[in-house]
């Protein structure tokens, strides 16, 4: 049977020439429907140039990555994507934002007004929808951005280390968020970090990236009970998968 | 509260500066003997300037004529530029560059030649008014219109919209603070350029009353003169900054958060 998203022998090489960069691959990956899959590695292994080409915003140099057996050959529309940067803009409300997503895609609005107030709710900012991007913290910001990428419910979401500019406290809090609203709707979920307890903690599997040009060095399945919590968290066996992902690491001096 | 405090005290530190400079103009006449044929004083100014009234009125129209009808001309002109060159690459590589060298060159060194072609009325000035207006808000608006983030330009296109939609739901707005960059360049130069393309040649206009009342040794008149310029001046720019409030509130509450 086949996979719900292949990707394989995927690489990309920037540029040519002199000033050829070869950013990722080759690398073959598969993921199963429902699954939360993390994608780890250093800074500048080529993390978000693989998110982009299973995204379809950026043409591989060979290989090809295929949802359901359909090849991706441009930009993918069914999906959920959330970026280091938010997308918010900073000339609409947290609604309005929100509703941009719906509007991009010719959605009505009218249609979707109980689950913004519902998706609001449930990253607790059902307060602030009314307010600008620039009147929330960093973390706020990101909450509204999630709700902004998930509004339309796509069954799959990418992750581009959307935590990654906030404080540790926050990025704990909204992880946890994160964790119970993936147990509600499992959707397949690629999420890029550099943080190996993130990985650990959110995963069923967490893929290992070698520095640039990224390839897999391993694939690690996380069998550790949802929800995810501090119990959790404290076990022996969480902390031998931190330790022995951090030991590929070390194998590579990135840590 | 306390700012509007500290505004009001702000407002009183300015009108008591203008207060004090006036003051000591109007006393350091006398006291320096200056001859008015040289520096005229403020009451002077005033009272020789009201009985030139109508003159100045009308001519401040003239003027005003010319400026905002140049203005407009080449909002239209650098925003349809600037927008065609943002999403064309075959006119970045083509008419932008050669905007940009253009820019070099100081545009009102054009204007006699325009007046030579186009004689005394109305339609020199205004084209004088276009050409040093147009390229603040062509190249801004080409800088606007290309500095867009690399994730919004993501997120649009993984929800498939169309370009147009695009356009007016984040190109757009997105671009709108940076085009008022421009906006407000091209009206300060405005004045400038319709006052010398009148300098150099017409038979109406505050440049023109200016030149000739100079040349009369009057120079209590040119003073009233400049001082309608002044109010043309900032009435355009205050019209701008007026819209750019109206049109981007949001990029002005902004500026003042991060301060
Ligand atoms: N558009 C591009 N042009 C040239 N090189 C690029 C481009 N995007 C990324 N790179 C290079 O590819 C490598 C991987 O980048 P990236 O995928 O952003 O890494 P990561 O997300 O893992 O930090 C880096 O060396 C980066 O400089
Ligand atoms: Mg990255």
């Amino acid at each position: 049977m086949k996979n719900f998203i292949e990707v394989t022998e995927l690489k990309k090489v920037f540029g040519n020439g002199e000033d050829e960069v070869h950013a990722f691959g080759p690398a073959t990956i598969n993921i199963n429907s429902g699954e939360f899959v993390s994608v780890l590695g250093p800074s500048g292994c080529g993390k978000s140039t693989l998110m982009l080409m299973v995204a379809g915003l950026l043409d591989s140099t060979s290989g090809k990555v295929e949802f359901e057996n359909k090849l991706v050959n441009g930009p993918k529309t069914d999906i959920g994507i959330m970026f280091q940067d938010n997308t918010l803009v900073p000339w609409r409300t947290v609604k309005g934002n929100i509703e941009l997503q719906l509007e991009l895609r010719g959605l009505n609005l009218k249609d979707y007004q109980e689950q913004i107030n519902n998706i609001l709710k449930s990253v607790n900012l059902e307060d602030f929808a009314d307010r600008f991007p620039n009147e929330l913290s960093g973390g706020m910001q990101q909450r509204a951005a999630f709700c902004q990428a998930m509004i339309h419910d796509p069954k799959i979401i990418l992750l581009d280390e959307p935590l990654g500019k906030l404080d540790a406290m926050t990025r704990e809090k909204i992880r946890a968020d994160f964790q119970k609203l993936w147990m509600v709707k499992k959707p397949t979920v690629i999420f890029v970090t550099h943080s190996i307890e993130e990985a650990v903690q959110l995963s069923n599997r967490v893929i290992l990236i070698t520095p640039r040009p990224g390839i897999i060095d391993r694939e690690i399945k996380i069998d550790l009970p949802y929800p995810r919590d501090l119990k959790v968290k404290r076990s022996p066996k969480f902390t031998e998968y931190v330790n022995s992902i951090q030991e590929v690491f070390h194998k590579y001096g990135v840590i | 509260m306390k700012k509007f405090i500290k505004w009001i005290f702000s407002g009183w530190m300015l009108i008591l500066f203008f207060v004090g400079f006036f003051l000591f103009w109007e006393y350091s006449i006398p006291l320096f003997d200056i001859p008015r044929y040289i520096l005229p004083s403020p009451s002077e100014i005033v009272s020789k300037g009201s009985a030139d009234l109508d003159k100045l009125v009308y001519y401040t129209g003239v003027t005003a004529l010319e400026t905002v009808l140049g203005y407009i001309i080449a909002l239209i002109l650098g925003l349809g530029f600037g927008i065609a060159i943002s999403f064309s690459s075959i006119l970045r590589r083509t008419l932008y560059p050669f905007f940009v060298s253009i820019e070099m060159t100081p545009k009102i060194a054009f204007a006699p030649l325009f007046i030579s072609w186009f004689g005394f009325g109305l339609m020199p000035k205004v084209i004088i008014v276009v050409l040093v207006c147009f390229f603040p808000i062509v190249l801004n608006a080409i800088l606007a219109f290309n500095s867009l983030s690399n994730e919004l330009t993501l997120f649009y296109q993984s929800t498939g919209a169309s370009r147009l939609k695009t356009f007016f739901s984040i190109r757009l707005p997105a671009a709108l603070p940076q085009c008022f960059v421009g906006f407000k360049y091209a009206a300060i130069n405005a004045t400038v350029g319709a006052t010398i393309a009148e300098f150099i040649g017409s038979d109406k206009g505050l440049g023109f009353y200016i030149s000739i009342v100079t040349g009369n040794m009057r120079p209590d008149l040119a003073f009233a003169g400049i001082f309608f310029l002044t109010v043309l001046g900032l009435t355009v720019f205050g019209f701008v900054t007026m819209m750019e409030k109206i049109l981007i509130p949001w990029h002005i509450s902004m500026k003042r958060i991060n301060k």
